[in-house]
């Protein structure tokens, strides 16, 4: 499993980049402030400590007996005050405890320099200063020698780490109030941000659910601004091109329409003189018998393609009507066959009194195409099982033949698909089974195409009850 | 990563106590100690010649200038400095200059007699610790311009 550090939301990421960037910001401001601060703060405690111990000195010092006995070196280190030790060659005084933090760095400085030295130092947790000066003999002239005389001072630093400990705590104080602060900022920047997102977010959903009018006004001239105009111009040739699409496509249909009705008036005239001349060919001889008879088929087939065409453009204009009216199902369908002949060739699996409100025409459009298909392409037995259910009425038509395969079953219901090359003199028009779901919507119901149990093609046709 | 922060803070905070240094130099060791004082006396060549009187200390420039006045003893030199009576001289040092109030008219003393207390004033102010390059002030007890004139130690510049 992976661990997310980083949140998700734009929101809660700028919220925590912003206050991650402020309280560093102020958190850096206030530890430098309070560190130079401080550094300055034991500077001077350090200088007026070193000039105490030295003024003390050098006020004792021209009064002090030299060579210096050891009540001498006693005063001068009275004088100087607890904590120190003054040496003189062998000799020694000290007061106080912590003498013995007087390191040996600090000796051999005072001891090489021939200046006032100082050493900062950490003792049990606690800080101290060592001041360590030897005492010099000065010529008249301004020549310097040793005396001889070396005083140390350990003075505490602890009252200046209590202050300076007292600096860190409220710079750490102050940077935390920084803290709602960038809380807020962050949360008025992120809604300015977020803002105009939200509303193209809307925009966008507006296009994608089909309002191509959708359009957010872009505001200011950032990259939102920039974003916002963008999407516009793609929403703007978008509509554009579905436009010019539907235009097109509105085109193509007022074409096939105009066509196949330009097609009917000749097509009249052609099958009456074919109608003459089938009632002709029993004079002819074979082979002009044979040409008569198979112009005769195609001028049917023609005629059936043109009808079918019209069909077709009567639906995509939008211009189909219905004729409703309540029939019994069973009839109805029974009639369909007997009218084709079928009647015995069929199963009809039917309860009676299945009536429902339908366009009688239409219905027989589509069984006599569904059957048909099977008669054709199918092995017998053809049933038709009609099934009464509340809400919708089916109609089943299934076969014994191969079935359909699979990679046909989605394109079964497309305009002039057929599936076997073979077929393609067969006397369908190709529009048939397009035609009957057309039909089948028309109704508000649907048409579909699949495979029996026991092998062989089976359409449903289902019809919803109008009145539920 | 995010657990290193505390550890990061605390460094920063701990960064701003105190930390121990190594040893600096913190200006100029203490002087003062001296086995005597110098004061200065006039040869018979009528130059100053330094005389180190062995008192175990450096003494005030106070005690330097009566030890001055009591003169030369019998050590072949001589002041030129009239004795005067028990009268102190009133010494006020200040940065830059030090003024001597001398219990003394110009006529009681010789200019080779002035140089004598300057020289032994200054010598006792270096001695101390003070800077060089101080003035002297030496004022009489009848105005005088003399008494307004700043002076160094024609020994020591």
């Amino acid at each position: 499993m992976t661990r997310r550090w980083w949140p998700r939301g734009l929101r809660i990421r700028l919220l925590v980049a912003f206050v991650l960037v402020a309280v560093t910001g102020a958190g850096a401001a206030a530890w430098s402030g309070a560190r130079s601060a401080s550094a300055a703060l034991v500077t001077v405690t350090e200088r007026r400590l070193t000039e105490a111990v030295a003024g003390q000195l050098n006020a004792l010092t021209p009064q002090l007996t030299y060579p210096p006995n050891q009540a001498a070196l006693d005063r001068l280190r009275a004088a100087v005050g607890t904590d120190t030790l003054v040496t003189y060659r062998a000799l020694r005084s000290a007061a106080g405890d912590h003498t013995a933090l007087v390191s040996d760095a600090l000796r051999d400085a005072v001891r090489s320099r021939d200046r006032l030295s100082t050493q900062r130092i950490s003792a049990g947790g606690v800080p101290w200063l060592l001041i360590g000066t030897p005492v010099m003999v000065t010529a008249p002239d301004g020549r310097q020698t040793r005396s001889g005389i070396e005083v140390y001072a350990v003075r505490d630093l602890a009252a200046v780490e209590q202050q300076v400990d007292g600096m860190t705590r409220s710079a750490a104080r102050t940077a935390a109030l920084a803290l709602p602060l960038a809380v807020l900022l962050a949360l008025s920047a992120a809604g300015s941000v977020l803002r105009p997102v939200r509303k193209l977010r809307d925009t966008a959903r507006r296009l994608a659910a089909g309002d191509l009018d959708a359009r957010s006004p872009p505001r200011g001239a950032d990259e939102l601004a920039d974003l916002t105009v963008t999407i516009n111009q793609m929403a703007g040739s978008l509509q554009e091109s579905m436009a010019g699409m539907r235009r097109m496509q509105a085109d193509a249909r007022r074409f096939a329409a105009d066509a196949s009705h330009e097609l009917r008036t000749p097509l009249s005239t052609l099958t009456a003189v074919v109608e003459v001349l089938a009632s002709a060919t029993d004079g002819m001889a074979d082979d002009a018998r044979e040409s008569a008879e198979l112009a005769i088929t195609e001028t049917h087939r023609l005629v059936r393609l043109v009808d079918d065409l019209m069909e077709v453009s009567r639906f995509d204009g939008g211009t189909a009507q219905l004729l409703m009216e309540e029939i019994d199902l069973a009839d109805a369908v029974r009639d369909s066959l007997r009218a084709r002949g079928w009647a015995g060739r069929v199963d009809l699996v039917a309860p009676p009194g299945t009536r429902l409100r339908v366009d009688r025409r239409r219905l027989d459009v589509i069984v006599a195409n569904l059957v048909g298909n099977a008669l054709r392409h199918g092995h017998p037995p053809v049933r038709v099982r009609i099934t009464d259910r509340p809400a919708l009425v089916s109609i089943e038509v299934t076969d014994r033949g191969p079935g359909l395969p699979g990679h046909v079953l989605p394109q079964v219901f497309e305009r002039f698909y057929k599936h076997d090359a073979a077929r393609s003199r067969t006397p369908g028009s190709g529009l048939g089974l397009a035609i009957a779901r057309e039909n089948a919507r028309l109704h508000g119901g649907d048409l579909t195409a699949g495979n029996a149990d026991g092998g062989g093609a089976r359409f449903v046709l289902h019809l919803p009850r109008e009145d539920t | 990563m995010r657990r290193s922060w505390p550890a990061a803070l605390a460094l920063l905070l701990a960064g701003c106590g105190i930390q121990p240094s190594g040893v600096d130099d913190a200006g100029r060791a203490a002087t003062g100690v001296a086995p005597g004082v110098t004061l200065y006396f006039v040869d018979d060549d009528g130059r100053l010649q330094p005389q180190l009187r062995r008192i175990n200390r450096l003494g005030t420039i106070s005690e330097a200038l009566a030890l001055l006045l009591t003169g030369p003893g019998s050590s072949g030199l001589r002041t030129e400095i009239t004795p005067s009576g028990p009268a102190p001289i009133v010494v006020d040092p200040r940065p830059g200059l030090i003024r001597l109030m001398t219990p003394l008219a110009e006529y009681e003393v010789t200019p080779l007699g002035i140089d004598q207390i300057v020289c032994t004033a200054l010598g006792v102010w270096v001695q101390s610790g003070g800077a060089a390059d101080t003035r002297v002030q030496v004022t009489f007890t009848l105005a005088s311009p003399e008494s307004e004139r700043h002076r160094t130690c024609p020994r020591t510049g």
